[in-house]
């Protein structure tokens, strides 16, 4: 039987159609000089009408952002493919004259759209025992380097458990040491002196005290993204750049909605973040520490999420990109995590049916929250929904005794534990609990009493946190007392 | 040396004898029953499915989720007071040794619960049985001829009984799934409404899945230990090629960590289509043939069996002269469809 043709018509690039085809995207035929242009315009579009902080509607005005920039730079194909074509398209050091600009060298027009620029790698290496993964940091500086104008970044992982890194970012530091019990839903904080841990391994075993293979994957994921959130923040950053391509954003939209993230679909493209300390300090005060420069709100944008891993992968060969590559330790056959499953599903059936991926994306790109958000949830600092566990218990049926109110009087001596549970999203909470035949942690309560990242830390006590723990015991207090008021006797 | 036997971590009284796939909680018996029976009571009270006096045809095909329906809806009747008129309705497709044992499980049913039942088939409805379709347009497709027929089916069937309501066995794997293949397809309209425990059209009846939030897996489960009888051939025409795979992928997903259905499901009901986008989708009106609802002139079901009268013309025509017929060709004996009555 012949061999189905893997182009529609013919072996000439449709854009120019003289030159012979080089490449075919989704059954459309393109030569190398055309490929050039087609994916940097697809960069630009998904870019540009991000990078002034107020949009200007159909006019193009002169591209100059609020902030600086923060490329997350993982090691992978997306990420060296953005890293090369951001600093083609918007850091080229080549004069006035030789780009072709108009209006001289110091015409508004020619200034650099972000001041500073800057690339961060988050090095993950130690999250797993010594020796199981390697620190590719070094061989990601060799690549940034031949940037002259990015300055390079290194974050660890830990870094989310380190209170110095923390404090240098501003941060609020608690004066105790808050872990969760993960052994139950409620996720029970439990307070100890803060004695001075070691930040590897409080990573460690907060990755230990998970319940799944997927809860570790997506930890790390979370993880990093805050890392990046927060740094691009203290480096009064207004954008974060990330080189999710096509393939990778139909697997994390899909990845996510698996994992029950289905309010934050939307962010899972475009995102634009406020830290929970910006936000509790603009409700208190305008001239706040924490919003110092001006810049509290940080747009993650990816703009390769109009070009496919094949598209990204040609870009790096015929540009001769030394792809590092990415840290593959952790669930090397994709079998044991969502994520793994997803990206071996997707990428399959990219192959066998080239649109899918881009279906994917269209269709989430067309959906949004059905209601409005209920704060932030304080692992991942996403918007959070509410009636959460009224909608689990409900649903599937964990105790038979419903949980019987305190008595004021007793309410008052022995206040009820403080839980989690309320200040996280869905997906945040089910990677806390959910758990599988195949979970990696120990039974018995103390295996799962886990550390918090700081940000999580800081959420729960600084002050609006707290506030919001404070009037929840007071409401309960009044509720209990409104419920019983007509039997109340009184003297 | 043998384990200690585990306590249920419910009652904390009897001995667990299963893991519940939901909640991978060790559980005994009777407390399975319960929380199986409870969730899906606490489905339908939350989304106050039922008025006192309704009436309500099960759709049942005698296969696993609508045997343990009709028991469920049986016992919870009884139990809470609905206060409903349980009627069994099932749709003989025409596939021979494949409908045949199941209905007989239905007609069981019938006998077991003392529930009226009537039984409709797509040759009395449509003048073909699914073995003609396949016969006409191969076993590629033929799911689609199917599906779209069912639907009808039950809403003309529904209103023979007169009953104002419908319930399906549809579990929340079979959500989860359309909500991933929704997705996977683009099919925007149906995805803003496949998480929907009740659908209505203008006309017809209302139609819901008080198993939306049941595991397939605990579903079997209930049959198991409540010694239920049912049918579970695959059907012996090709499946639904797109649906498997996703069926495949959910179920890859559920081993990893079994939560992964219900949150899949969480997902779909935490978003809705953009206003924007819903303000360009086309209005639902009524089919111009047989006066079912339908996005366009004629109805999904009509448009497919013009196609298959007009395969049937062209045919003959191939037959005489060995060459294609014209596609605007009209059926020689055009089809009588039966008009939806909306009293």
């Amino acid at each position: 039987m012949p061999r189905k043709s893997k182009f529609d018509k013919s072996k000439t690039c449709i854009k120019c159609k003289t030159a012979r085809g080089n490449i075919v995207i989704r059954h459309a035929v393109y030569c190398k000089t055309c490929f050039t242009p087609l994916v940097v315009t697809k960069y630009k579009r998904c870019l540009d009408p991000h990078i002034n902080a107020a949009p200007d509607g159909q006019r193009r005005s002169t591209l100059k952002a609020s902030g600086n920039l923060l490329i997350g730079l993982s090691g992978g194909l997306g990420s060296t493919v953005l890293l090369d074509i951001t600093s083609r398209c918007y850091f080229s050091t080549k004069s006035s004259t030789e780009d072709g600009r108009k209006g001289g060298k110091a015409h508004p027009k020619n200034d650099r759209v972000w001041k500073q620029a800057s690339v961060c790698f988050v090095d993950t290496s130690r999250a797993f025992s010594e020796g199981v993964t390697k620190d590719r940091s070094e061989d990601i500086r060799a690549m940034v380097e031949q940037h002259k104008e990015f300055e390079f970044i290194v974050l660890r992982l830990e870094d989310a458990f380190d209170i110095s890194w923390w404090k240098q970012l501003g941060g609020y530091v608690p004066s105790s040491d808050i872990r969760a019990n993960l052994a139950n839903e409620d996720l029970v904080i439990t307070e100890a002196h803060l004695q001075s841990s070691d930040p590897v391994a409080s990573l460690r075993s907060y990755l230990s005290s998970l319940p799944t293979a997927t809860a570790v994957r997506s930890s790390i994921n979370t993880l990093a993204r805050l890392l990046l959130l927060h740094t691009a923040r203290s480096m009064q950053c207004s954008h974060l750049l990330l080189g999710t391509s096509l393939t990778s954003l139909s697997i994390s939209l899909i990845n996510s909605i698996a994992q029950g993230g289905g309010f934050n679909v939307l962010e899972e493209s475009f995102e634009e973040w406020t830290p929970q300390i910006a936000r509790s300090a603009q409700d208190a005060s305008s001239d706040s520490p924490h919003l110092a420069g001006g810049v509290c709100t940080v747009r993650v944008v990816r703009p390769l999420r109009d070009i496919g891993m094949k598209e990204c992968a040609a870009w790096a060969w015929w540009n001769g990109l030394q792809v590092v590559g990415k840290d593959r330790t952790f669930d090397p056959d994709g079998k044991q995590t969502i994520g793994g499953l997803t990206k071996d599903f997707i990428v399959g059936l990219e192959r066998d049916y080239p649109s899918t991926v881009s279906t994917i994306a269209r269709t989430c790109a067309k959906l949004a929250p059905k209601n409005e958000p209920d704060g932030q949830c304080i692992v991942c600092e996403r918007p959070a929904q509410r009636g959460i566990q009224d909608w689990k218990s409900r649903i599937s049926i964990r105790s038979l005794e419903p949980p019987s109110p305190h008595p004021p009087h007793v309410a008052s001596d022995d206040p009820p534990p403080i839980s989690l549970t309320p200040h996280l999203c869905y997906a945040c909470h089910t990677t806390l609990i959910s758990r599988s035949s195949r979970s990696t942690v120990q039974n018995g309560a103390e295996a799962s009493l886990a550390p918090l990242p700081v940000w999580t830390r800081s959420a729960l006590v600084e002050s609006d946190a707290a506030d919001v723990m404070g009037t929840k015991r007071l409401v309960d207090h009044e509720d209990m007392r409104n419920a019983i008021g007509e039997f109340l006797l009184h003297d | 040396m043998t384990p200690t036997p585990k306590t249920c971590a419910l009652c904390s009284k009897f001995r667990a004898i299963i893991k519940r796939p939901k909640t991978g909680q060790q559980i005994c018996k009777e407390c399975f029953f319960f929380v199986f029976e409870t969730e899906v009571h606490n489905t339908i009270t939350e989304a106050k499915l039922f008025s006192r006096g309704d009436r309500v045809a099960i759709g049942a095909s005698g296969g696993k989720d609508s045997t343990v329906l009709a028991h469920v809806m049986k016992a919870l009747n009884e139990r809470y007071g609905y206060g409903l008129d349980l009627y069994l309705l099932s749709i003989d497709e025409g596939i021979t040794g494949y409908r045949d044992d199941s209905l007989e499980t239905v007609k069981r049913n019938q006998q077991q619960y003392s529930m009226p039942l009537k039984i409709l088939s797509y040759d009395e409805l449509y003048g073909w049985t699914m073995d003609a379709i396949v016969s006409q347009i191969g076993k590629k497709n033929n799911c689609t001829f199917c599906g779209v027929f069912r639907r009808q089916a039950l809403d003309r069937g529904a209103a023979m009984l007169k009953v104002d309501h419908i319930v399906t066995g549809h579990n929340a794997d079979d959500i989860a799934e359309t909500v991933l293949m929704n997705i996977m397809r683009g099919d925007i309209a149906r995805l803003g409404r496949c998480t929907l425990i009740c659908t209505e059209g203008e006309d017809t009846i209302k139609r819901s899945k008080p198993f939306k939030y049941a595991y397939e897996k605990e579903i079997v489960m209930y049959a198991y230990f409540k010694r239920l009888d049912y049918f579970s051939t695959e059907c012996i025409y090709s499946p639904d090629a797109y649906r498997g795979h996703a069926r495949t992928f959910l179920k890859d997903l559920e081993s990893a960590r079994p939560s992964a259905i219900i949150d899949i499901i969480h997902s779909g009901e935490a978003f809705e289509v953009k206003e924007e986008v819903r303000k360009g989708q086309k209005a639902q009106q009524t089919c111009r043939k047989c006066g079912y609802m339908s996005s366009n002139d004629l109805c999904k079901a009509c448009t497919l069996l013009e196609g298959l009268e007009k395969g049937l013309a062209e045919a003959r025509i191939i037959d005489v002269g060995g060459r294609t017929g014209s596609h605007e060709m009209p059926p020689e004996e055009p089809r009588e469809v039966t008009k939806l009555d909306p009293s």
